[in-house]
């Protein structure tokens, strides 16, 4: 109640969140509201955005609704930025939570993999992965996730690290609790805070690396999405600017929310830690 | 340098061939699984061949080999320095990358030495008028560009500043065509440089911004602070003596792990500024199926990463010397 | 033997001399070159590229107009026998290769019955109507052809049959041989130096056998990967010529605008390239021919080139390209028409089965031309999901078949028998190319006509064949046509005689010149 009551103080993390459940429900309604398919060519191409009341932001190269296809591509920018962060903590955490729970040989084993993932540089990999699996929804959700649970890892395991010689966990342990019990009930639960504070920034992150890969054309070619509304528009851009320029506000403003909301979970959750994080 | 510090970087360098080595079977099975061949990329771009051709072109790469034994033949050849030939341009894949190498670490320096120089500069700023409007303005600055697609921006600087001012190159490395020498070649590259060096130090600029402005509010809450200022030591001097220094550490981690990072984040600037390095050779490499190629530069970068991630430890305990290694 | 004279000798090489003022010397031209060619051994590597650089040093023995018509280059003349099977070419005398040696019989023997036999998919293929070759002296090749071959006299131009120097590559093994990297031909440039991913530089060659060729001093071809950046390039003067295709058609418009500008669509007329959708005729919906007339139907043709290819080009009516010899215009006509369309997929009792539709790897326009076909598909109720894919992936699914609709486009080659023939007879299908008989298509009175028309003797016969083959095709759509590709090359108007032969850019700077 307290974290909430704090968080609510903060303007500028109420704004993030209030951009971000506006975007959220864009996500959801939108949709329906803009029945049919953001693809379907609708008028004369190049309409600058103010022009045509039908269509407020404009057509794009093809005749296609820039509205619309701005309302798709909150959906996708949302749910393979969250799906891939969810992804990433199921992989971390418990990656994590064994490394620096037991230490010795499995900490040393499962340290070594992770460092693995963070010596190849990782928006690389998530090209030659996207590439080779081919673009789609599931390629690009899984390569973003794949190349980001190494910080989660690292996080949990230092939490644990630092929590495991705790009283109450020693105490959990004289009461012959099993290691799994102790784990998830006594030692996760404490460690969540930063946990959060990092989740929301890898949603961040997750959505500028799936424009990333749109652009560059490594996008699921059945979905319309904000990266490849400026990759596609990309060669227009000294005829039609807007079209480049609209959807990279999109994505701008929505990091930026989600980064405003994380740094305030942040001071919320972590008054001390303020701004520090593992890295 | 103590013996323990040397035995600690021996260690080190080992345990990194280690992760190396298996970065490159990694890599060598995980290409292998995209669709299609070299061969067929080629047969594909000639728009002409028949199953003769992609024969006699699999025979000379030695793609009709059992997988194991190419993998065999790649691993022998990587312990003997030697990386391979590519399928394209039929040159030893060390000597592409090396020629390729320059543009990467020039545009990446550049990056890195003005992300690091401006974002603590700016983190200082802000946090010496830590609630007044400087800081204010640092940290709004810093949030929105570190919340803008690094590929937007650039494009946007591009249009800018080379359509619509005139003012600098929007494209490549050198002017093409000109035999530039001496200062006018340094010159001509350097108004080349702008423009990438500008966009990709950005994003950076503003990571180092905040991590030095929240690093340094924090330090200066620390007690040793406050004893020396309860001494009554000058407060600009606090801040440099005691404040940057020690706030810098988290900084220099990071930076460290970026400056590895960033050659594989390089793809996007190289993209849109047709930079000729090694970000490019990758992407390229990947869609022409250049497997030793590809591998090449996958490897050379994840070495990057080792060497940096080491070079910033050693440099991190010789700064704190408390430091365990 | 009685012969008739075929060709005679020209004196000067530009045959395109309506040029009032008299070339002037010296200059550079900066040309872009996309993507980067995988060699520029041009008798071994038959992309694009390749050729843009290659047909500037390398030469063939003839050269073809816009109208496709041969002209002499390494051979002065040639004749043909009354029965169509014997050929004569006299080469040029004193005819030096870049490094000095001469150039004779012996090299054109070498070049055809040894390297392009081993190296050149096409010309193999043609290579199997030839009997024999002999060099019956330093300056004299016979052909001798087991039948009278109609497309033979088309096979000459420096993509199809370069000469390479044999004093260099016999008893080699070609692929390997280290003068792939420093390439010796006979052309009005000379190789100089190749900074990989940066530029190809071409100079001059003092020695050229045309006297007062070329006017150029160097040519600089330079190697920008991204299309948008090859547009501001051209804009900013450091190019002076944009290939077809090297740029986004979108920009194609804007650039023409410019101040000194020239477009011109010319110098592709011996390709024709023409773009289709691969219909898998073995399997699915696209097997029923009533699915592949609806889809024909279906597209809105003119929209795409009117949005997409800026109105070049023209909507393809059926197999042969309209520009080409034997393209007969009575062929009936597939307009828009979704009701149509709806028509015949509810006769076919169409399920709404969807079908992967997979766009072209190679840039922009193909990528927004699979959007387009997509919604005109959705529209009239065939469901497609787009597949996408590499230049690697795309070659393996149509290679072995594993596709339902495909975007590609292909040459035609100035003549069916070389071009078009192969996309449908039923000795083309076989999986490993994504250039034969991809679809599938098996009929064996197609196979017939196309096999006669081959070899039919005197042309007015093959007309006769080309027209019962069009209208068999047209009215089974084994693929659905969709455009004869126009690829406009923008250059800066100072830049003279560019454009002078059918292969256009691909051997463009001999007779080209800077107005001073």
């Amino acid at each position: 109640m307290n974290i909430i009551k704090t968080l609510s103080q903060n303007k500028v993390a109420m704004v993030g969140f209030a951009v971000l459940v506006m975007l959220i429900l864009v996500a959801v309604l939108g949709p329906y509201v803009y029945e049919g398919t953001p693809w379907k060519m609708v008028q004369r191409p190049f309409i600058p955005p103010f022009e045509n009341s039908s269509y407020l932001l404009g057509t794009d190269i093809l005749g296609r609704d820039v509205l619309a296809g701005l309302i798709y591509g909150t959906r996708i920018s949302l749910l393979v930025s969250f799906v891939s962060t969810v992804i990433a903590l199921l992989i971390g955490i418990p990656l994590g939570a064994y490394a620096g729970y037991f230490g010795g040989w499995v900490d040393e084993v499962l340290m070594r993999f992770t460092e693995i993932f963070q010596t190849v540089p990782s928006f690389a990999l998530a090209i030659v992965l996207v590439a080779i699996f081919e673009p789609s929804v599931y390629s690009i959700t899984g390569a973003i996730a794949l190349v980001s649970w190494p910080p989660v890892a690292r996080l949990v395991r230092g939490e644990f690290l630092r929590l495991r010689n705790q009283e109450y966990v020693l105490a959990a342990k004289l009461n012959g609790q099993s290691n799994r019990n102790i784990i998830l009930k006594e030692i996760l639960p404490n460690s969540l805070s930063p946990i959060i504070v990092l989740a929301s920034l890898m949603v961040a992150t997750a959505i500028l690396l799936e424009s990333s890969l749109a652009f560059l054309g490594l996008g699921d070619p059945e979905i319309m999405s904000w990266g490849y509304m400026i990759g596609s528009s990309r060669t227009v851009i000294r005829q039609a600017w807007w079209l480049s320029f609209i959807p990279g506000v999109a994505i701008a403003v929505t990091v930026l929310a989600l980064n405003l909301l994380g740094e305030g979970l942040n001071d919320a959750l972590n008054p001390k830690l303020s701004g520090k994080r593992e890295s | 340098m103590s013996i323990k510090i040397l035995l600690y970087i021996a260690g080190r360098a080992v345990k990194g061939l280690l992760v190396l080595l298996v970065i490159a079977v990694f890599n060598f099975f995980l290409i292998r699984a995209a669709p299609g061949d070299p061969a067929q990329v080629m047969a594909g771009e000639a728009g002409a061949t028949d199953e003769v051709f992609l024969q006699q072109l699999r025979e000379q790469f030695g793609l009709d080999q059992p997988l194991y034994y190419q993998l065999w033949v790649y691993i022998n050849n990587m312990l003997h320095f030697d990386m391979g030939i590519t399928y394209r341009q039929q040159m030893p894949v060390f000597d592409l990358i090396m020629d390729r190498m320059p543009a990467t670490l020039l545009l990446t320096g550049a990056a890195f030495v003005l992300s690091l120089l401006l974002g603590v500069l700016a983190g200082v700023v802000a946090a010496a008028k830590h609630r007044k409007w400087p800081d204010s303005a640092i940290t709004v600055a810093a949030l929105v560009f570190y919340a803008t697609p690094l590929f937007w921006l650039a494009m946007m600087a591009s249009l800018l500043f080379s359509v619509y001012l005139d003012w600098l190159p929007s494209f490549g490395m050198q002017t093409v065509g000109e035999d530039f020498a001496g200062w006018d070649k340094v010159r001509d590259i350097g108004i080349h440089l702008v423009l990438p060096a500008a966009t990709l130090g950005l994003f950076f600029t503003a990571v180092y911004a905040r991590m030095t402005r929240t690093s340094m509010i924090e330090t200066s809450r620390l007690d040793f602070v406050k004893t020396a200022k309860a001494k009554g030591m000058k407060p600009s001097r606090v801040l440099y003596r005691h404040v940057l220094r020690n706030a810098l550490l988290p900084v220099v981690t990071l930076a460290g792990l970026q400056a590895g990072q960033l050659i594989g984040g390089a793809v996007l600037t190289e993209t849109v500024f047709a930079w000729p390095g090694i970000g490019r050779l990758m992407f390229d490499a990947l869609f022409q199926r250049d497997y030793n190629l590809l591998l090449g530069v996958f490897f050379i970068s994840s070495a990057m990463v080792v060497l940096f991630n080491l070079i910033t430890d050693v440099i991190y305990c010789v700064v704190d010397p408390r430091i365990e290694l | 033997m009685k012969k008739i004279v075929m060709g005679v000798v020209i004196a000067c090489l530009p045959f395109a001399s309506s040029v009032y003022s008299k070339p002037s010397d010296g200059g550079t031209i900066n040309v872009v070159v996309q993507p980067e060619p995988p060699s520029l051994m041009i008798g071994m590597y038959s992309n694009g590229t390749t050729q843009q650089v290659g047909g500037n040093i390398f030469e063939g023995l003839l050269r073809y107009d816009k109208d496709l018509n041969p002209h002499s280059l390494l051979a002065t003349s040639w004749e043909n026998s009354n029965d169509g099977k014997t050929w004569t070419f006299h080469l040029k005398p004193d005819v030096l290769w870049h490094d000095g040696q001469a150039f004779t019989s012996a090299d054109v023997v070498f070049s055809v019955d040894k390297l392009l036999r081993q190296t050149n998919a096409r010309l193999r293929t043609s290579l199997a109507f030839v009997d024999s070759i002999t060099a019956t002296d330093d300056y004299t090749v016979v052909f001798q052809l087991k039948e009278p071959y109609g497309p033979f006299i088309r096979l000459f131009e420096v993509g199809t049959m370069p000469m390479m120097p044999k004093h260099i590559y016999a008893g080699t093994d070609y692929k390997t041989n280290p003068a792939n990297h420093h390439p010796i031909g006979t052309g009005p440039f000379k190789f100089d130096e190749w900074q990989k991913g940066s530029f190809i530089h071409l100079t001059k060659n003092e020695n050229y056998h045309v006297k007062g060729l070329p006017h150029i001093d160097d040519i600089y071809w330079h190697v920008i990967p991204d299309a948008a950046s090859r547009a501001v390039a051209y804009e900013t003067g450091k190019i002076d010529v944009l290939p077809g295709g090297s740029v986004e058609n979108f920009d194609v418009a804007r650039l023409s605008e410019l101040d000194n500008t020239c477009v011109t669509t010319d110098g592709w007329e011996f390709f024709a390239p023409q773009a289709w959708l691969w219909l898998n005729n073995r399997q699915g919906p696209t097997a029923d021919k009533r699915f592949r007339q609806a889809v024909m139907y279906a597209m809105d043709r003119e929209f795409a080139k009117s949005v997409l290819w800026n109105g070049y080009g023209e909507i393809a009516k059926g197999p042969i390209g309209s520009k080409t010899k034997f393209f007969d215009d009575s062929l009936p006509d597939y307009e828009y028409n979704p009701e149509k369309a709806k028509a015949l997929l509810k006769e076919m009792g169409y399920d709404g089965t969807p079908v992967r539709l997979m766009p072209m790897p190679y840039g922009e326009t193909w990528q927004r031309w699979a959007e387009v076909i997509k919604q005109n598909l959705k529209e009239v109720g065939i469901k497609t999901t787009i597949v996408s894919t590499d230049v690697a992936g795309w070659n393996q699914k149509i290679s072995d078949w594993d596709y339902d609709i495909s975007f590609t486009y292909l040459y035609q080659y100035g003549d069916p028998a070389l071009g078009v023939a192969r996309s449908y007879i039923s000795s083309n299908i076989a999986k490993g190319s994504p250039w034969n008989n991809a679809e599938g298509y098996n009929d064996p009175q197609i196979d017939k006509w196309f096999d006669e028309a081959a070899v039919a003797f005197p042309d007015s016969k093959r007309a006769e064949l080309y027209k019962k083959i069009q209208h068999k095709l047209v009215e089974d759509v084994p693929v659905a046509w969709l455009m004869e590709l126009e690829f406009p090359t923008i250059y800066n108007c100072k830049i003279e005689n560019l454009i002078d032969s059918g292969i256009g850019i691909n051997d463009a700077f001999g007779t080209a010149w800077i107005k001073q």
